[in-house]
């Protein structure tokens, strides 16, 4: 066992409008200051180095995620019992019929219709010349595939990207977003349970899965309703955020994109040097069940653990050059942004499928991003742009 | 150096074939083949064995060292 440091600590709030729109000095300073960080304003310990990162994700039995996920009890009590907030055995059971429809083998059948998808989308921009490539690209797509695979009706469509930005903001500290946020969850919750009451989902849809699962008794009316939860509040913003990231990237880094054209192979780690470098979704919580310590720092049981998957990925003890985006990056499949073990994120098929189909798409015409002025959202855990105004050049 | 593959937490991402195809292979149907199942890596492997129980995005892979 290594010798037990004093606890390094943080006064910065991290969740100020000035901090989400630039992130890294504090993470950098984080990382610096040592393994587990506690940060004063949240009362939380922050985890921001990879190796410790890693740790703490592979250590589900200490790092708890019932009651852990957000940095606010209401919210985690709002979450708790979905696959995202549940442990052991029954985290097991869940994770069981969430993945089962999302492993890259239930997906092949998707493949044809993404890729199909996205190629209408592309030519259809393309010939417009220019766009919004978040609103009309990197919201389309999924908007597009996303609420027909998981089954929800048409009525109540129009404000899924407005609950689940809401879901994300309710994870933070129970800051005036997050306070904004926990009336927009319970609207959520209420057209899930409605859902899951009325049987009101697509045949054939993974929803209707879920919904054949509680027929069989796998799972009760309570958790079914959970799972759909866990199906649409992941699902869009995340795949959003590294869409727009993605051509804000190209069209800053346009050697970057000349390489991806000239060896189309590299698409693939191209996405996760993106989700490595702009990780949309930047920490999650954990519980310490017990008195523990994470790099020899001691971490008190009941402690709030923030673990910084977005600090982790550009983690200079790691990475080389972690500030440099290279699509091919020898080690990028080793970034933390869909997260790591037990929990590691059950959608990253999908999402990987849509970002590459949507990549490619723009890999055969497009030679050149020219980029307007862009603008951040702001959300307690989502890292993103409400727009990226951009021309694409074809010569 | 051997590593033991968790069948039942395996999804079939694929990150470990990309790493070591010489270790770890899908089969069309996307499930997991693993060509050193309870033995011991030839040394020249280790490196990339090592490298898929790193990249493996649900942890179905881990080291048994020494045995
Ligand atoms: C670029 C896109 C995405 C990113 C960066 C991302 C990121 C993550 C991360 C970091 C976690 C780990 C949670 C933890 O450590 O507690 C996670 C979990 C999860 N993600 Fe994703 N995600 C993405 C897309 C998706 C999509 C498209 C879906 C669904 C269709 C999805 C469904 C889930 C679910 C259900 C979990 C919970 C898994 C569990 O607790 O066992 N994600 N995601
Ligand atoms: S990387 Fe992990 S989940 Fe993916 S195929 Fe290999 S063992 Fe299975």
């Amino acid at each position: 066992m290594t010798t037990v440091q004093t606890t390094p600590q943080y006064d910065a709030d991290i969740y100020t409008d000035a901090a989400l729109r630039e992130p890294y000095e504090h993470y950098r300073a984080l990382r610096d200051l040592g393994p587990a960080v506690y940060l004063r304003a949240h009362d939380a310990w922050a985890v921001a180095r990879y190796d410790d990162v890693k740790h703490v994700l592979a250590t589900p039995e200490v790092f708890r995620s019932a009651e852990g996920i957000a940095l606010n009890e209401p919210a985690n009590a709002a979450i708790l019992g979905c696959t995202l907030a549940s442990d052991g055995e029954r985290h097991a059971h869940l994770r069981r019929i969430v993945a089962h429809r999302l492993t890259p083998r239930a997906l092949r059948p998707m493949r044809q219709v993404v890729t199909d998808a996205a190629d209408a989308l592309v030519a259809d921009l393309v010939a417009r010349g220019s766009f919004d490539a978040v609103g009309d690209l990197a919201r389309a797509l999924p908007l597009s595939i996303v609420p027909d695979f998981i089954g929800w009706p048409e009525e109540g469509r129009e404000h899924l990207l407005r609950w689940a930005g809401a879901n994300f903001d309710s994870f933070g500290p129970l800051n005036a977003r997050a306070e904004a946020a926990l009336p927009q969850c319970g609207e959520m919750a209420a057209y899930g349970a409605a859902l899951v009451r009325d049987g009101n989902v697509l045949p054939g849809s993974l929803g209707a899965s879920v919904l054949e699962a509680r027929d069989r008794g796998e799972v009760t009316d309570e958790q079914c309703m959970m799972l759909m939860l866990d199906y649409l509040a992941p699902s869009l913003d995340t795949t959003i955020s590294a869409v727009g990231s993605a051509i804000w990237l190209f069209g800053t880094h346009p050697e970057q994109w000349e390489r991806l054209r000239a060896e189309p192979d590299l698409v693939a780690n191209a996405v996760q040097e993106v989700v490595r470098l702009e990780s949309p979704i930047r920490g999650f919580g954990r519980l310490a069940a017990e008195d523990t310590e994470i790099g020899g720092v001691a971490v008190p049981a009941g402690a709030r653990v923030l673990v910084l998957y977005a600090a982790a990925n550009r983690d200079e003890r790691h990475f080389a050059d972690p500030d440099t985006f290279d699509v091919a990056r020898p080690d990028a499949l080793e970034q933390l942004g869909f997260g790591f073990g037990e929990h590691g994120c059950a959608g990253q098929g999908l999402a990987k499928l849509e970002i590459q189909a949507l990549l490619t798409a723009l890999l055969r015409t497009v030679t050149r991003f020219e980029l307007g002025e862009p603008e951040r959202a702001l959300n307690n855990l989502i890292r993103a742009f409400a727009s990226v105004p951009v021309t694409v050049h074809t010569d | 150096m051997r590593i033991e593959a968790d069948y039942d937490r395996c999804e079939g991402h694929g990150q470990c074939e990309e790493r070591a195809p010489a270790i770890f292979e899908l089969d069309d149907d996307g499930y997991l083949t693993h060509h050193y199942e309870g033995q011991d890596l030839p040394a020249e492997l280790e490196g990339a064995g090592r490298g898929a129980v790193a990249v493996c995005p649900v942890a179905a892979l881990r080291l048994a060292e020494g045995t």
